[in-house]
């Protein structure tokens, strides 16, 4: 079996949702699949400027040929046509002048996406958002699996996705919200789709002495593990433990990994460690009380992931559904509205070790349960047996002709998305399971 | 005697003496609180976050915004009003003229006209108005016109003047009738507030009563613990007679617990007593005498304890036959104390012969045959490091 695993930034040191999301579908099917991947020479998502040589590479003993960016992101034009897109009614032609203005704009990758589709089994494409992806669906939707990631963003309320999510030969979820958010926004329950989300890399051991040590972490500490911006939840995070601190008087720390998009609070209790090692990284959640997940947008949270791998406890945005519905799920981690839940949900976790080690422990059954690799790959290799073994049954709508795609009928993506059901799901049960998927595989997570 | 044990809702008596879980009817009562403790499994984060939002909530008392208070508050407005005496309309056009500006009545045309000496011989025809002023003369020769022009001229001010002033009145009516609502309006506000913030407190006392409640409880069972362990670490010594003290020291002695009769005779046999009297006082403080029992008597065993109920009574029950087994064999040594009030709550009677097995491994208490003794009273440190008697019971995992 070949498969072409098409994403729009690859690297090793890529440490983006779902740009790791792909390189880690791409290593695990590797042992199972010819697997290839086609992306960018772009290592920076915002102006997808060519970093990398094009030609191919090999990364983690898996072949990618990168090509080249054609045009880098303008960053007012795309502002510009962000405002048309989600904010007024607009012209299907506004929003692939949007997409293009998105990027990464790259006709040579189109053209071999186009080429890959006669080569390969299947075409994996990540982030439908992308321009890669929007056309790479629409090149070859009878090959096309879609990993959407898609968030409750106003981009996901334009209209030129709806058609793709109901013509792709199959879907794989990053999560039971995600699934609901795109059949609602789509009514494309008839399209293949399971509920998979993703695996991580998580050590065999642990050693959060170590980190304490040599980053100096003496006092209890929560820890933030991520890009620190404002789109993230970080100052909505930065007021509220500092609102706890100065409540409670309690010596405890938040230690920040990631890159500073957002100034940081200069206080004694914040901590700063930057870009860290994976092996530092998990060190410094296994020595955390609670790892902090504030952002309102995540259609899988890893780190979330990896915290319960290593027995932690999270603490969520209740404004992001999929956080929330994994916390419930998962029954390992609380989740906050506001200033007064988050002190009284820290309180909890930190004031009550039964409670918090028994949320870390279920944490732990939920990954393994459900994250662990030997579950997401059988997900992946069932649903390609069950596409290989049934021919499409559907078929992708075309695009309006010229004189359609100028009206602008189409209504502002940020009320379309305002219209979408919302909440998280307790649910565990797949809504359009694989025939041949084992139990364990349907259920999850 | 076993129907009197089901008269007052006791266990059967067939109970008494087994042990494990056929012991172990339905009306088993609560673990104690080691053993209520949730395991991991039990961990509901739905659950958690319930509890976490309703600490907030009665932290904050019933959070209103302040555009919610004033809605609530308009409601109560209206229905302060009673529409059989007060104008259905009056709190709207209150609320209407509350937030317009004042604005004086035009005038009515007819009252405010003004009369001048020319104004008799005006008209809108010029020609009619030049015969008239040539004809005045002649007309004055007729009569007088000018007391009636200067009447006319009065009663034209005087119109303008009463004009003025009803406007002015009417000004400061609605001012005053602006102002009234508004204070009105803040009263009920206000008071909405306060009733609101009322319920929060009050929902607060409720809160830190059942604080209090469960802290107690706490305590009690805390209590409960320690008396559950204390058989145990003299049942562990009781095999070797020679060594000193028991680990666990009795509580001092307050005169309520110190009976008048049998202590030196009951000396080794009276914690179970004490551990009873002790349970009764934390678990109902405040509860005198049932209707139409005898109050406590002074120096009476079981003083404080008359008004237990069937639950207590079975907690007793359960707990005698683990922990009370010494009373069996001094009560059957120690002559039957006459006359003694008997005890609400009083179970030794209730038992008749203990089975066999249970003789030697869960001694019970002195049988009915044996007159009821006064209540036994906690052992002096001392009392634990004397020789064990020879029927105190040697199954170090009785009673723990």
């Amino acid at each position: 079996m070949k498969i072409a695993i098409v994403v729009q930034r690859y690297g090793a040191d890529i440490n983006g949702g779902a740009e790791l999301h792909a390189r880690y579908v791409a290593e695990h099917l590797a042992p199972h699949a010819d697997v290839r991947v086609l992306t960018t020479c772009a290592r920076d998502y915002i102006t997808w400027r060519n970093e990398w040589p094009a030609g191919t590479d090999v990364v983690g003993g898996i072949a990618v040929e990168r090509f080249p960016v054609a045009r880098e992101r303008d960053v007012i034009d795309f502002r510009e046509r962000s405002a048309v897109v989600f904010k007024h009614d607009h012209a299907i032609q506004d929003e692939l002048a949007w997409l293009d203005s998105q990027g990464p704009y790259s006709p040579s990758l189109i053209a071999r996406v186009r080429q890959a589709a006669d080569e390969c089994d299947f075409l994996v494409l990540f982030s439908v958002r992308y321009h890669h992806a929007y056309h790479g669906a629409r090149i070859a939707p009878h090959k096309a699996v879609l990993v959407p990631t898609a968030e409750r963003e106003a981009s996901l309320g334009l209209a030129i996705f709806p058609p793709v999510f109901r013509g792709v030969r199959a879907i794989m979820y990053n999560s039971f919200e995600e699934q609901a958010l795109v059949q609602a926004l789509s009514s494309n329950a008839h399209v293949p789709g399971v509920v998979v989300g993703i695996g991580s890399e998580i050590p065999v051991a642990v050693d959060p002495d170590r980190v304490r040590r040599s980053y100096d972490l003496r006092n209890p500490f929560i820890v933030y593990v991520g890009r620190i911006d404002a789109n993230k939840g970080c100052a909505d995070l930065f007021r509220s433990f500092l609102e706890y601190i100065e409540r409670t008087g309690r010596m405890l720390d938040l230690v920040l990994i990631g890159t500073a998009v957002l100034p940081i609070p200069a206080h004694p209790h914040i901590r700063h460690l930057g870009f860290v090692s994976d092996a530092d990284k998990f060190d410094v959640i296994a020595a955390a009380e609670v790892l902090v997940m504030p952002s309102p947008y995540e259609s899988l949270s890893m780190v979330a992931l990896e915290a319960w791998a290593l027995g932690k406890p999270v603490l969520a945005s209740a404004k992001c559904d999929v956080l929330v519905g994994q916390c419930l799920r998962s029954n390992g981690g609380l989740y906050y509205g506001d200033s007064a839940e988050f002190s009284a949900a820290l309180d909890t976790l930190l004031s009550d070790p039964h409670v918090a080690a028994a949320l870390g422990d279920h944490g732990r059954r939920y990954y393994h349960e459900h994250y662990a690799w030997p579950v997401i790959e059988g997900k992946y290799l069932e649903m390609f047996e069950r596409l290989r073994t049934s021919p499409p049954t559907h078929v992708m709508q075309p695009l309006p002709n010229w004189i359609e795609r100028r009206r602008r009928t189409v209504p502002p993506a940020e009320a379309v998305v305002a219209q979408l059901p919302a909440g998280p799901s307790r649910s565990t049960a797949r809504v359009d399971a694989p025939r041949h998927a084992p139990r364990a595989a349907v259920d999850a997570p | 005697m076993a129907d009197q044990n089901q008269q007052h809702g006791r266990r059967p008596h067939f109970h008494r003496g087994r042990r494990g879980p056929d012991r172990r009817g339905n009306d088993r009562r609560h673990l104690p609180p080691q053993e209520q403790q949730p395991s991991r499994d039990h961990v509901d984060v739905e659950q958690i976050m319930r509890e976490i939002r309703a600490r907030i909530s009665q932290r904050h008392g019933i959070d209103l915004t302040t555009q919610q208070i004033q809605e609530l508050a308009a409601r109560r407005l209206e229905a302060i009003l009673d529409p059989r005496t007060v104008k259905p309309s009056l709190l709207e056009q209150l609320r209407r003229s509350a937030g317009a500006p004042v604005e004086a009545r035009p005038a009515d045309p007819a009252l405010s006209y003004s009369f001048e000496a020319t104004t008799l011989y005006e008209s809108p025809s010029g020609f009619v108005r030049f015969m008239r002023r040539l004809l005045q003369p002649l007309l004055k020769l007729f009569f007088n016109p000018n007391p009636l022009i200067q009447a006319m001229h009065t009663q034209a001010q005087i119109n303008q003047a009463a004009l003025a002033r009803e406007a002015e009145r009417e000004r400061r009516q609605a001012e005053w009738n602006a102002l009234h609502y508004e204070i009105l309006q803040r009263l009920v506000t206000e008071i909405s507030r306060t009733s609101l913030e009322t319920q929060g407190l009050s929902m607060r006392v409720e809160a830190l009563a059942a604080k209090v409640d469960f802290n107690e409880r706490r305590v009690r069972g805390v209590e409960n613990t320690v008396h559950l362990a204390r058989p145990a670490a003299r049942t562990d010594s009781a095999p070797a007679p020679h060594q000193p003290a028991a680990p666990v020291q009795p509580r001092e002695s307050t005169p309520s617990d110190t009976p008048t009769a049998d202590v030196s005779a009951r000396e080794g046999s009276s914690e179970g007593g004490r551990r009873r009297r002790r349970r009764r006082r934390g678990r109902r403080p405040s509860m005198g005498p049932l209707e139409g029992q005898a109050p406590p008597v002074v120096g009476d065993p079981s003083a404080g304890g008359v008004a237990a109920d069937m639950d207590l009574e079975a907690d007793i029950d359960e707990e005698d036959d683990e922990t009370v087994a010494p009373e069996e064999p001094t009560a059957s040594a120690t002559p039957p104390a006459p006359e003694v009030p008997e005890p609400a709550y009083v179970i030794d009677r209730f038992v008749s012969s203990p089975p066999p097995e249970v003789s030697t491994s869960v001694p019970q208490t002195s049988g009915e045959s044996s007159p009821p003794a006064p209540e036994p009273v906690a052992p002096a440190a001392s009392d634990l490091a004397s020789p064990p008697d020879p029927h105190e019971p040697t199954d170090s995992g009785s009673g723990t």
